[in-house]
């Protein structure tokens, strides 16, 4: 059948809404959705039957702290309904002091993937709760998800890892889906808790900080596809991560160090380094007291020698957080290895020397992915991803000081 | 893979620019780190500080960094040479395919795109060229204009005669030059989009003039050779000798674009990567096997070529004997190039020859007049090119036996053919029938279970079983699961060629066929086409276009009591 004209292939179309104030009410709406036998928009002013196909594979819950994150999420994951088409559950608290209330609207969108396809649907159930409900995260999305479906816990902002609610909510989860680099301060305390999850869960956690670093870890590993300086990978010395801030004096805590501590995390957990030192604020000079503004430093281990980490802030109109130079340096009988890895707008950039003659210069395309691209990669990663969850660990051991 | 030549060896050297104390400011420790407590200790170790020996360090030659990095690797920085890069192939599918590459990040940025063709174009006047081609084939329409303009940069044109060796001297210089100017460090895969009778003179020229050459931090060289490969197996064999005395095997890749369709890569997956189908994929559960690959349009402006080639040729050898040795090979060992052309090499060998006595084993055909898609069609006799007394088969449809353990005594039946009502090309698992009727009283008894695997249009797969019908009654009836590509996964599958060319610049050959392979299927069909030469002129033209060939292709089945699944 033809798309209705009122339709465009790939765009998520509201086929359906509702409301309802108890959970039993909105089981009972959408089982309504499903058994309308047609779900067909006014096509040229006539009812014409185009044929509505549920499809979830999995069950995706935003916990969302402000309507307009709800709001915003939401529109993310609309994009998304045909690629991974899923039951979305939106939960949003209001008014924690006043008596419990329940608010939900229920929607279907249907996209059409091509002309000859029949449309895919989806349901969003937005949820607004009110009082102590909305303190009982697990109690509200459990009965509403779809059973047998992975379910995935997007937590956009500042999830609380160690209260109770979230530690109910994500127990019925499969994988928890957060932005480390919104985080507030340095971010490094939720860092820790949220990697203690990976022993007391089976969790699969995606960090889109972390999936935003992509390009960087191919840039940095393809160097070491190069046989010649393959033999340097395992005699690292130095690791040197240059952020942006907009902190003039670059105050400890004043700039979120998820991202440029992540890098360090990936290749700590990839060579299998281990902290010596954690991370603790750097002299402006060997031998002199900290100083704000001289960054973080921390002392790996290969086992044989020490490599050193350095996390260093320098002022830049780029967000705040932001990595703007990743440096390696390796030392091998006695040659010298240095990369130097930095990101311009849509090009990672990859120099090295050895024994300071250049031998390498390459740049890497990496187009800036948009909040829906890394939602769609967080959900595609599948089970329990080795790379985030190494990095992860070795970047919240790294935090411990 | 090498990685090519590091920029120190080409250029003058650059001093390190940075500044000695920033940002690797911080010391080098002086002495090493004491080892921590919970650092993991091997039982070698262990073993070794017992006796108050130091262990080896490990030999490490894998680069690390690359485990698990899910985004798709970029190749190393390298010239695509594209030989026919003004013929259709070229336009149609090579350059569509490194635009959309290109387009999504997956081409490095040292990439140069090198025409080579007899037309005396420059640079400037290929691009607009293949804009316009663009414009037409890209599968990503309107252009990106941004994409497109980056991409154009790095399209150049090299005027060539294949038959000039000097114009072959200016090639390789014009290589070098990009290397230099362009930073492709001596990475070079060359593409043949020419005609095949092109193929042994360009290796041969690209010989002579050192293009073949692997030396030590000079870059990779591959080639890819489009099919046919050969028109039998003599001349398969001759061919694959004249490459190999320029280029060895590993640097090879014969492309046929079938083994890039989505679907066919994911043959392997459904199979090895879910654990409830293997089990019933054999003799005991299978009761036969249905490949076809239907084309409705006819040869098209192919005739001169289609009456030296013929179905069989055109389709038999390649894409259906591939299809036969991805469903029936066994699990191979790794899932690396080599592993699995064994096993395919393996499914070819096994493949019992084709009895003399033709007829029971093989039909072939030939189109007339017809509809098609509600359009009147020509005879094939009746097409430009074509000899109007033509023996050539537009049709063949095969009983083939594989003599192995898993599949002995279970025929696969393959069939292609032009004009026929739809494209479609399908793979379909005939399971047995239930050992025990137990519901022949109950009205319809269900059809024995199916599973079909559609590799084009409507990509996807779908099994059939008997379901009860609801009610008070017990009548049963056959359902089926379906599963769509589309549906699924409402992204876009890679086109084919996106797919080969990205693997042959990473050189993973795994998709592309390994010289034993295409003797092996230029052995299947050689003794047919032998046998039909022999034979007396057949009485051609035996299919109405826009039918499913001749009837004798029904026949084929149905003295074994089967029938051909409507598709």
């Amino acid at each position: 059948m033809l798309a209705p004209t009122s339709i465009k292939i790939g765009e998520p179309v509201l086929r359906w809404t509702a409301r309802a104030h108890t959970i039993a009410e909105i089981e009972t709406e959408l089982a309504r959705i499903w058994s309308t036998p047609d779900l067909t928009t006014q096509i040229e002013g006539a009812s014409a039957r185009h044929v509505a196909a549920r499809t979830s594979v999995m069950n995706l819950i935003v916990v969302a702290r402000r309507p307009e994150i709800a709001e915003r999420c939401a529109a993310i994951i609309q994009a998304l309904t045909g690629r991974h088409p899923s039951r979305t559950i939106v939960i949003q608290s209001a008014d924690p002091d006043g008596p419990s209330w329940l608010d939900a609207r229920i929607e279907a969108h249907c996209i059409l993937p091509r002309e000859d396809a029949p449309e895919t649907c989806a349901e969003t159930i937005h949820l607004v709760c009110g009082g102590e409900s909305g303190r009982h995260l697990a109690a509200i999305a459990t009965p509403l998800i779809v059973h047998d479906l992975p379910v995935t816990v997007w937590w956009p902002g500042e999830p609380p890892f160690t209260t109770r609610a979230a530690q109910d909510l994500l127990a019925c989860a499969d994988r928890l889906v957060v932005d480390g680099s919104t985080w507030s301060g340095d971010g490094l305390a939720r860092l820790r808790d949220m990697a203690r999850l990976l022993d007391t869960t089976d969790l699969a956690i995606s960090d889109f900080a972390l999936v935003r670093q992509s390009r960087w870890r191919e840039a940095i590993a393809s160097t070491f596809d190069d046989p010649d300086l393959l033999p340097y990978l395992r005699s690292i010395r130095r690791i040197a991560v240059t952020y942006g801030t907009h902190d003039e004096a670059a105050a400890p805590g004043s700039t979120n160090l998820v991202k440029p501590i992540y890098h360090v995390g990936w290749l700590a957990s990839r060579l299998g380094l281990t902290v010596v030192e954690p991370l603790a604020p750097a002299a402006a000079r060997p031998g002199r007291p900290a100083a704000p503004g001289a960054g973080l430093v921390a002392t790996l281990s290969d086992g044989h020698a020490a490599v050193a980490v350095s996390i260093r802030p320098i002022r830049s109109p780029m967000p705040s957080g932001t990595t703007l130079q990743v440096e390696l340096l390796a030392e091998r009988r006695g040659v010298e290895l240095r990369i130097d890895v930095t990101a311009e707008a849509e090009t990672v950039h990859v120099r090295v020397w050895q024994s300071r003659v250049e031998v390498l210069d390459r740049s890497f395309r990496a187009a800036r992915r948009t909040d829906v691209d890394l939602l769609a990669e967080a959900i595609e990663a599948g089970e329990r991803d080795p790379v985030a969850i190494g990095a992860l660990r070795s970047a919240a051991t790294l935090a411990e000081g | 893979m090498a990685a090519g030549r590091r920029k120190g060896a080409v250029t003058t050297p650059v001093r390190d620019p940075a500044p000695v104390e920033a940002p690797l400011d911080q010391p080098i420790p002086a002495r090493p780190a004491p080892r921590p407590k919970d650092a993991p200790r091997t039982m070698k170790d262990l073993r070794l500080a017992r006796r108050g020996k130091r262990a080896a360090r490990a030999r490490q030659p894998e680069n690390v960094l690359r485990e698990g990095l899910r985004l798709e690797r970029v190749p190393d920085p390298s010239v695509v040479v594209l030989f026919g890069g003004t013929g259709d192939l070229a336009h149609r599918k090579v350059v569509p395919a490194l635009y959309h590459l290109w387009r999504t990040n997956l081409l490095p940025h040292e990439f140069v795109l090198l025409a080579v063709g007899r037309r005396p174009y420059d640079d400037e006047a290929f691009r607009v060229d293949i804009r316009t081609s663009l414009d037409q084939f890209s599968r990503a329409l309107p252009i990106d204009e941004d994409a497109w303009r980056s991409f154009a940069e790095r399209v150049c044109y090299q005027h060539l005669d294949f038959a000039d060796t000097s114009g072959f001297e200016a090639l390789a210089a014009r290589l070098d030059e990009l290397d230099e100017a362009r930073g492709t460090r001596g990475n070079r895969l060359f593409y043949l989009a020419t005609q095949p009778s092109q193929f042994a003179e360009i290796v041969a020229q690209l010989g002579r003039v050192g293009l073949d050459h692997e030396k030590h931090d000079a870059g990779w060289r591959r080639i890819v050779i489009e099919k046919p490969f050969g028109h039998d197996l003599e001349s398969a064999k001759r061919l694959n000798r004249d490459v190999g005395k320029v280029f060895r095997e590993s640097q090879v890749y014969r492309i046929d674009h079938y083994l890039g369709k989505e679907t066919v890569r994911n043959l392997l997956v459904f199979r090895f990567g879910n654990g409830i189908f293997e089990p019933l994929w054999n003799r005991r559960y299978v009761d036969h096997v249905q490949i076809t690959v239907a084309e409705s349009i006819g040869i098209e402006s192919r005739g001169a070529f289609y009456e030296q080639t013929g179905a069989s040729r055109d389709v038999l050898q390649n894409h259906l004997l591939q299809l036969v040795s991805l469903i029936a090979m066994e699990p191979p060992a790794r899932f690396e190039a080599n592993a699995l052309r064994d096993e395919k090499v393996k499914v070819l060998r096994a493949i019992s020859s084709v009895p003399a006595d033709l007829a029971g084993s093989v039909v072939r055909g030939q189109y007339g007049p017809g509809w098609v898609a509600a359009t009147q069609v020509p005879g094939y006799r009746d097409e430009k090119e074509v000899d109007p007394e033509s023996e050539t088969e537009t049709f063949v449809a095969a009983r083939l036996m594989i003599d192995d353990w898993r599949w002995s005594g279970v025929p696969f039946y393959v069939r292609t053919g032009k004009r026929l009502p739809k494209r479609a090309t399908e793979i379909a698992i005939q399971y047995r029938e239930v050992p025990h009727r137990l519901f022949q009283d109950q009205g319809v008894e269900p059809d024995a279970n199916l599973l079909a695997i559609r590799i084009q249009p409507d990509e996807g797969i779908m099994l059939r079983f008997g379901a009860k019908v609801p009610g008070l009654g017990l009548d049963v009836r056959s359902v089926t699961m379906d599963f769509t590509y589309g549906s699924a996964f409402s992204v876009d599958s890679p086109d084919a060629y996106e797919t080969l060319i990205l693997d042959a610049l990473q050189g993973d050959a795994s998709l592309f066929t390994r010289a034993d392979e295409v003797e092996e299927a230029w052995g299947i069909v050689d003794p047919i086409v032998d046998a039909w030469a022999d034979a007396p002129a057949p009485d051609f033209p035996n299919y109405e276009a826009g039918s499913w060939g001749p009837a004798a292709a029904d026949d084929l089945l149905a003295r074994e009591g089967r029938r051909w699944r409507r598709i």
